[in-house]
């Protein structure tokens, strides 16, 4: 009988003994490269355990829209304001604004139309839509959002079709006018609430500026649109006064967000650096640009649509950016921890 | 019904993945494409789509007292949906999918998601994803099917060590709490529960899923003070008035003043 050896586990360790021709080799010693590596190997990592992360990997989700949705905003909010704007020229009784309305009554009508298909397209189907429209829900600024982008086109069809009738017909236009105002309004700023209302942390830090940065955004878009394409004396003054207010405005808000978010150092960051910092402070420059060209005296054609076009591009960088900052801003595990460190997470509800 | 939920120890983990595998097992879940993280024995990364328990490893260069490994130590902890009591994805939800179960837990209806993606903004635990074909929203279901028929859910049955304990939230919390107590007297000080209740965590009114860590939330990945983001919606909300009536008179404004004269 062989005598079973133990070390304590419950093997023979008889069995585990190295014979035969390839256990007879003589081993090379590693060289001294693999001598320099077993040694990094050896050394256990050392992480700083004072602001720790799990292997630098986000906490959050990242936004998992794509191109569409920084477009929706900028085409929504265009639209939006145009018909404020619309509105707005109800007030005028002269007559001589009539084409300004009809105008703003049509961009906010082919305006929707656009946010409608774009939302569909990202969604992937139309019932997708709809089933947003069975519920009536508050706590999400996404379903109210829904219902308000469905009564804006009603009500500017509406109000395209009649406000310029006489009678009761032209009643009915002019209180639709003023009703898809009032949606436009809410179109061109609950955006801001959209985004506002999440868990990315440059997106909730700056959430007391967003709507009113997208509201100015807005105003600056449809004012830059109409300075591209529409020459009409009696209404240039109208729309140039409120693109260049919601010019001055954006550039405004632009530098009270970057002061909001920065009351967290890092949660800033995104806003400066990367693709989102590159987005972010081109169109800041833009605005800037196109409201110096606005306020500059002379009031040239090539100058209008000159600020037009940087106005529009600046409306649509600034929204392609504070998209690219969220995305950034949740890959970022440090943003979450550090917001929340600095008692901006709970404990500033207390 | 009484409130169910998990009460994970993560000092029993052993990081077996059996929760992982039994999770995948039961809700039919695809893997995830088989790759090399190089973060210890974390080949899973996070939670998503199609993982709805998550193991995490964690290599410390700190002793722990009731490990014997000299100035390092080992953690593992089972992640998993916490079916807030005031949830994110669920509040945020445009259409009402994510609702609340009679086990209160937060349950998406899968045929009334509309893939919108607006609840994986508003996870403050970056639980929930969209699955990538559909696009529509998949979390964990605290095993609704299994609880309805009066079993409790894969993970928790599958653990061989009950470090995932599944029960009424009521019961689990007492337990936690003993068992706090009596790692402290065995020596293991930094022993502390995340999330158990209203007072630990105000920002998500308590977690029906609550961990006992040893060390800060971070380094589980976990965030220390999480909000669901609905309770800061005011300010927003503030905020666009203030941008809808300043835009109402601009453009009033325009009108009655800015017309050629």
């Amino acid at each position: 009988m062989i005598a079973v050896t133990t070390d304590g586990r419950d093997i023979d360790l008889e069995v585990a003994k190295l014979s035969g021709e390839g256990a007879l080799q003589k081993v090379r010693p590693v060289d001294t490269h693999m001598q320099r590596v077993a040694r990094e190997w050896g050394k256990l990592p050392t992480p700083d355990t004072s602001d720790p992360t799990y292997y630098g990997r986000p906490v959050l989700k990242e936004p998992v829209w794509h191109w569409a949705i920084p477009l929706y905003f900028y085409v929504g909010g265009a639209a939006g304001a145009s018909l404020v704007m619309g509105s707005a020229a109800q007030l005028d009784r002269s007559g001589e604004l009539e084409n300004l309305m009809r105008r703003c009554h049509w961009a906010g009508i082919i305006g929707s139309a656009l946010s409608g298909a774009i939302l569909i397209y990202d969604l992937g189907k139309p019932s997708r839509f709809h089933h947003m429209l069975r519920v009536f829900r508050p706590t999400s600024p996404m379903n109210m959002g829904a219902w308000i982008l469905s009564s804006v086109s009603p009500s500017a069809i509406v109000a395209a079709m009649f406000a310029q009738r006489r009678g009761i017909l032209g009643a009915f236009g002019e209180i639709s006018g003023v009703a898809s105002g009032l949606s436009g309004l809410a179109l061109s700023t609950y955006t801001g609430v959209l985004i506002a209302n999440s868990a990315i942390p440059v997106w909730q830090e700056s959430r007391r500026v967003l709507p009113i940065l997208f509201g100015a955004s807005a105003m600056a878009s449809a004012g830059s649109i109409f300075d591209m394409f529409f020459e009409d004396r009696a209404a240039r003054r109208v729309t140039y006064t409120f693109g260049t207010v919601g010019r001055a405005a954006e550039l405004a808000a632009s530098i009270a967000l970057e002061r909001q978010a920065g009351r967290v150092p890092h949660v800033a960051r995104p806003l400066h650096t990367g693709a989102s910092g590159f987005l972010w402070k081109t169109a800041t420059v833009m605005t800037a640009g196109s409201l110096l060209l606005s306020v500059l005296p002379g009031r040239s054609r090539k100058r209008r649509v000159a600020a037009g076009v940087m106005g529009t591009l600046g409306s649509i960088m600034m929204r392609y950016g504070i998209h690219q900052a969220g995305v950034a801003s949740a890959r970022d595990p440090r943003a979450t921890f550090r917001q929340q460190r600095a008692g901006h997470g709970a404990a500033e509800l207390d | 019904m009484p409130a169910k939920g998990f009460f994970t120890d993560t000092t029993l983990c052993i990081g077996c993945k059996a929760c992982e595998v039994a999770c995948k097992q039961w809700n039919q879940l695809p893997d995830d494409g088989f790759f090399f993280t190089g973060m210890s024995y974390d080949n899973t990364v996070a939670l998503g789509a199609s993982t709805w328990r998550h193991v995490a490893f964690i290599e410390r260069p700190v002793p722990l007292q009731t490990q014997d490994a000299g100035a390092f130590s080992w953690l593992f902890s089972s992640d998993v949906c916490k079916h807030c009591a005031r949830a994110g994805c669920l509040e945020s939800c445009p259409t009402g999918a994510i609702v609340r179960t009679e086990f209160e837990s937060v349950y998406v209806q899968p045929d009334v998601c509309n893939g919108c993606g607006y609840c994986v903004v508003n996870c403050p635990f970056g639980v929930i994803d969209r699955r990538s074909d559909d696009n529509r929203a998949w979390k964990c279901t605290l095993c609704y099917d299994r609880l309805r028929e009066d079993m409790q859910p894969a993970c928790a049955k599958a653990c061989p060590t009950e470090s995932i304990k599944f029960g009424d939230l009521d019961h689990l919390r007492a337990e936690a709490r003993a068992r706090v107590e009596d790692l402290h007297e065995k020596g293991l000080r930094e022993a502390y529960l995340y999330g158990e209740d209203e007072h630990s965590q105000p920002g998500t009114g308590g977690l029906n899923a609550f961990f006992l860590l040893v060390d800060k939330p971070e380094v589980y990945n976990l965030p220390p003070d999480p909000v669901v983001p609905t309770k800061k919606a005011k300010d927003a909300w503030t905020s666009m008035g203030v941008a809808a009536a300043g835009m109402a008179l601009a453009a009033v404004g325009a009108v009655l003043w800015g017309k050629e004269r």
